[in-house]
C-alpha cells in the first residue's frame, strides 16, 4: 500500500529491512508508556429506510408482496382465475367468480361488443361452466369461452349458423385441453348470445342459461337446460323440487369426451326494449331460478348500484355469495334499448325476501356434485 | 458479487386448531470474496486484536500472546485498518503507538511496526474486559468508513477488576458496533462470562488449552475474518398481524438465540444482526404462533430474509396450511427435530455443568445423562466423546451416567464452550 496512514505517527526509528525480525533478538525491550484509552464511543449512524413496491392490495387492506402473500395478514394472493371481469362496452360486462365453497373456479366467460358506423350494437356473450368431477375443467371452460367468442366476433354468418360454428370451436378447444393433459377428461357447459341491433340469438348446451329481462313486461328464460331436472319438470315435477333434488344438477349434454352431441339449442328474442340480456351459470340461478325471481334480484341490485353492467354483475355475484356461494358464479350482462333504468318496473317494489316458490330451493346449494357426476 | 440462497425445511400442515409453526431456514452465501482492502462502495474493514497482559499472563504468556498476535497480523490483508489493544485493568493502545486514539492501515511497513510494538508488552495489573471492549469501540469509531468491524479478544482470567454489572454495561455500549471472537487461555477464565461477550458481539468462544495452541488459532480466526467479505447484513423475520414470534435461533454452525437481538424494522418485522458472511451456510430455526384458521386455509407464517445493505438478498417462506389429514399433520420435519434435539443438548450440558459447579450432583447427573442420550439421538459423536471425559456413560440410550471422580478442569471447560457447536442433519 502506497498511502501510509496519516494516523500512524512517525517514530524516529524507520522500519527498514535491516531491522531484525521481531522475537529473534531475545527478551523484549523495556515497555514504553502506552496511551491508555478512555473508551469514549462515537454515535452510531441511522439505518437507511427501505422503499415500498406495489403488488396489489389484500382484502384485509394490507399490501401483497412480490412473494404472493399479504404483508399484513399473510393470506395468499388470490389466483386471478378466481375472480375476473370484462367490460368491453359501457352497456356490456361480465363477472366470473370462484364463489365460497369451491377451491377452484371452473366457470369461464368471454364477451365482445362494438358499435357499427350507424351506432348499431353488435355483441357476443359466452358463459361456460366446467364440470368439477372432471379434471382440468377450469382450463377447458376458459379455452371454450375464448374459442367461441373468437368465432362469434369475427364471423359474418347468420347468427344461428355462427352459434353452431362457435359451439364446434368451443368443443374442439375442450378436446385440445384433454390432449394437453392426457390423464384428464375435461368437460363444460356452454351458453352464448349474439346480439345484432335488436335481435338476440342464444344457444346452449348444458344448464348454463340466458334470460331476457325487459324493464317493463314479463322476464323470460331463453334457454332450456340439458339436465335431468328439466326432464323431471317436463314429466310434471315442480321446478323448485326438481332443481333441488339429487339429480338437480346432472346434465344430459356437455362439451367434452363422451358428449352425446353438442349442437346448441338456439332461440331468439327481440331486445329492442330497454332491459337486460343476462347469461349465467347455475352458481347464480341456483338461488333464483324462475325468471321473475331472478329479475327481482336484478332490479333490487340495480336499485342499489345503478345500470353500469360491471357494477351490477359484481352485485349479482356478491348476492349469490351472500346466499352461500356454493358453486362458481358467472354472470354476463348486456343493457339493451338505451333506457337508463326502468321508469316503472312491472314489480317496482322489491320484496324484502325472495318470492314464494323459490324460497325453499335457494337455501339449498348444489351439494349433489359428489353423488352423481353433476357439474358443480 | 455474493449470492445468497434460502431453503426452508418444515411441515406446513397443521391440524384443526393447530397454532405453532416451526421452520428451519438454511441460508447459504457463495462468492463472498475477501474483505474490501481499500475504500469501496461496500465500505472498509477493520480488525482489532485485544491481548490480555494482566499479571497472571506472566512474561512467558504475554510473549506467547504477542507472538500469536503477530501471526494474526500476517493474515490481515494490506489496506485493512487495524489496531492492537493491550488489556489489563485498563486498556492501552499497543499499536498505533501514538498519542491519540487511532487505527492504522495495514502495509508491510505498519505490519513490521506493529510487531515491534508487540515486543513492548509486559505483564502486570488485573483484568477489566469491559474497558477493553469500550477501547475497541472507541478505536473503530475513529474510522467512519468502516463497514466491517471485527475483534479478537484473548483472556486468561476472570474479570476481577470490574463488577458483572460494569461488564454488562460495557457490553451493551458496544453491542452492534463490532463483532468479537473470544478466546480463553488455560483454566482460570470463566466460560459463562466470556460467552456473554461473544454472544452479544456475534462471535465465537473457545478454549485454548496451552500457549502453543494460540498462534495457529489466531491466524485461523483472522483468516476466516478476511474471508468474510459481506458485511452490513441482517436477518429479518416477518410474521403476520396477530401472530407471535416464539423464537428466532441460529442453530448451525453454532447455537445462538437471536430473539433478544431483535430490533424493530416495522410493526410486523424484526431485524437480527448476523455479522459478516463468508462462503458458508447458516441455519435458523424460526417458530411462530398463529391464530388457527379453518381446514383448507393457507397463511404465510413467516418471511425469513437475509438483507444485505438494506436489500433482500434471499428469502425463505414458512407457511401454514390447516388440514384434516392426520397423515400430513402428524409429520415432523427431520431438520426441525434434529435442531430441537441439538438445542436441548446444549441446554442439558450447560445446566448439568452449572449444577456440578455448585455441588448439586443429583441435577448434574440427570442433566448430563440427558445430554448423553441426546448426543446419541442426534448422532453428535463429538459431543458424546467430550461428555465421556466428564461422566462415565453406563447406558447412552437411557442416559444412565455417573459423574467422574477426577475430571480435568480443561475437559469440563471444553465441554462447556463446545456445547453450542451443532452438527448438521444426517442425510436421510
Amino acid at each position: 500500500m502506497t498511502d501510509a496512514p496519516d494516523s500512524t505517527p512517525d517514530p524516529t526509528t524507520d522500519g527498514s529491512a535491516e531491522e531484525p525480525e521481531p522475537f529473534s533478538d531475545g527478551p523484549p525491550p523495556l515497555p514504553r508508556p502506552m496511551l491508555v484509552l478512555d473508551g469514549e464511543l462515537p454515535d452510531l449512524p441511522d439505518a437507511p429506510a427501505a422503499e415500498p413496491v406495489d403488488h396489489g392490495t389484500c382484502r384485509c387492506g394490507g399490501a401483497f408482496d412480490a412473494d404472493g402473500y399479504c404483508t399484513s395478514c399473510g393470506e395468499p394472493r388470490p389466483d386471478p382465475r378466481h375472480h375476473f371481469t370484462a367490460h368491453p362496452l359501457p352497456e356490456l360486462a361480465a363477472v366470473c367468480d370462484r364463489g365460497v365453497r369451491h377451491a377452484d373456479n371452473e366457470d369461464a366467460m368471454a364477451v365482445w361488443g362494438e358499435r357499427d358506423a350507424e351506432g348499431g350494437l353488435r355483441a357476443a356473450l359466452v358463459v361456460c361452466d366446467g364440470v368439477s368431477s372432471a379434471t382440468r375443467s377450469a382450463e377447458a371452460s376458459l379455452a371454450a369461452a375464448y374459442a367461441a367468442l373468437e368465432v362469434l366476433s369475427t364471423s359474418d354468418a347468420p347468427p344461428q349458423d355462427r352459434l353452431v360454428t362457435a359451439t364446434d370451436a368451443a368443443a374442439q378447444a375442450v378436446a385440445r385441453v384433454g390432449v394437453e393433459f392426457p390423464e384428464s377428461a375435461p368437460s363444460c357447459t356452454f351458453v352464448a348470445g349474439v346480439v345484432e341491433g335488436s335481435l338476440a340469438t342464444v344457444g346452449n348446451v348444458g344448464d348454463s342459461r340466458a334470460y331476457w329481462m325487459p324493464d317493463l313486461g314479463q322476464p323470460h328464460r331463453l334457454t332450456r337446460d340439458d339436465s335431468m331436472a328439466e326432464e323431471q319438470v317436463d314429466a310434471g315435477l315442480e321446478r323448485s323440487v326438481a332443481e333441488a333434488g339429487p339429480l338437480g344438477h346432472t346434465i344430459t349434454r356437455w362439451l367434452g369426451p363422451d358428449a352425446p352431441d353438442h349442437t346448441p339449442r338456439v332461440a331468439t328474442a327481440d331486445v329492442s326494449a330497454p332491459g337486460w340480456l343476462l347469461l349465467c351459470s347455475d352458481g347464480l340461478w341456483n338461488y333464483a331460478s324462475e325468471p321473475v325471481a331472478l329479475h327481482d334480484v336484478l332490479l333490487a341490485e340495480q336499485e342499489r348500484v345503478g345500470t353500469d353492467p360491471l357494477a351490477l354483475g359484481e352485485a349479482l355475484v356478491a348476492w349469490a355469495v351472500s346466499r352461500g356461494g356454493a358453486d362458481n358464479i358467472t354472470v354476463a350482462l348486456l343493457r339493451t334499448g338505451g333506457g337508463e333504468r326502468p321508469a316503472e318496473a312491472g314489480r317496482a317494489a322489491y320484496p324484502d325476501s325472495v318470492p314464494e316458490g323459490t324460497g325453499q330451493t335457494e337455501m339449498k346449494p348444489a351439494d349433489g356434485a359428489g353423488q352423481d357426476g353433476a357439474h358443480g | 458479487m455474493a449470492d445468497f440462497t434460502a431453503t426452508v425445511h418444515q411441515n406446513e400442515f397443521l391440524p384443526d386448531g393447530g397454532t405453532d409453526v416451526h421452520g428451519i431456514v438454511s441460508v447459504t452465501c457463495s462468492g463472498a470474496g475477501t474483505v474490501a482492502p481499500m475504500s469501496s462502495a461496500s465500505g472498509e474493514s477493520g480488525e482489532i486484536i485485544i491481548v490480555d497482559v494482566s499479571g497472571s499472563m506472566d512474561v512467558q504468556g504475554v510473549q506467547a500472546a504477542a507472538y500469536a498476535a503477530s501471526a494474526a497480523l500476517d493474515q490481515i490483508i494490506d489496506g485493512v485498518w487495524f489496531a492492537i489493544v493491550a488489556g489489563n485493568h485498563e486498556a492501552a493502545l499497543c499499536y498505533p503507538n501514538g498519542t491519540t486514539a487511532a487505527m492504522a492501515r495495514m502495509s508491510p511497513q505498519t505490519r513490521l511496526e506493529a510487531k515491534r510494538s508487540l515486543q513492548r508488552l509486559a505483564p502486570g495489573g488485573g483484568t477489566a474486559m469491559g474497558r477493553w471492549l469500550l477501547a475497541a469501540g472507541q478505536l473503530f469509531g475513529t474510522v467512519p468508513t468502516l463497514s466491517k468491524r471485527h475483534a479478537i479478544l484473548l483472556t486468561d482470567g476472570a474479570n476481577q477488576h470490574e463488577t458483572p454489572d460494569e461488564l454488562s454495561w460495557a457490553i451493551e455500549q458496544v453491542r452492534g458496533r463490532f463483532q468479537a471472537d473470544c478466546r480463553g487461555l488455560g483454566a482460570a477464565w470463566q466460560v459463562a462470562e466470556v460467552r456473554r461477550i461473544a454472544e452479544a458481539l456475534m462471535g465465537t468462544v473457545d478454549l485454548i488449552r496451552t500457549w502453543d495452541g494460540l498462534p495457529q488459532d489466531f491466524a485461523q480466526l483472522m483468516q476466516q475474518s478476511m474471508g468474510r467479505g459481506i458485511s452490513d447484513t441482517q436477518l429479518r423475520v416477518w410474521a403476520p398481524q396477530g401472530a407471535e414470534v416464539l423464537f428466532v435461533k441460529q442453530v448451525s454452525p453454532t447455537l445462538e438465540d437471536l430473539s433478544g437481538r431483535r430490533v424493530e424494522v416495522n410493526a410486523l418485522t424484526g431485524g437480527y444482526d448476523t455479522g459478516a458472511w463468508g462462503d458458508e451456510t447458516r441455519d435458523y430455526h424460526v417458530a411462530v404462533r398463529l391464530a388457527p384458521k379453518a381446514i383448507g386455509q393457507e397463511q404465510l407464517a413467516a418471511r425469513v430474509q437475509l438483507v444485505v445493505g438494506g436489500e433482500v438478498a434471499a428469502q425463505g417462506l414458512v407457511k401454514a396450511r390447516w388440514s384434516a389429514d392426520s397423515l400430513l399433520t402428524a409429520q415432523i420435519s427431520p431438520e426441525v427435530a434434529h435442531y430441537t434435539g441439538q438445542t436441548e443438548l446444549a441446554s442439558a450440558i450447560q445446566d448439568g455443568l452449572r449444577a456440578k459447579a455448585i455441588g448439586d450432583d443429583v441435577t448434574a447427573t440427570s442433566k448430563l445423562g440427558r445430554a448423553v442420550q441426546l448426543a446419541r439421538e442426534t448422532g453428535d459423536e463429538a459431543a458424546t466423546s467430550r461428555l465421556a471425559r466428564v461422566v462415565d456413560i453406563e447406558d447412552a440410550a437411557t442416559g444412565r451416567v455417573r459423574l467422574r471422580r477426577h475430571v480435568d478442569k480443561l475437559d469440563e471447560m471444553e465441554l462447556d464452550t463446545a456445547s453450542t457447536k451443532t452438527t448438521r442433519v444426517r442425510p436421510q
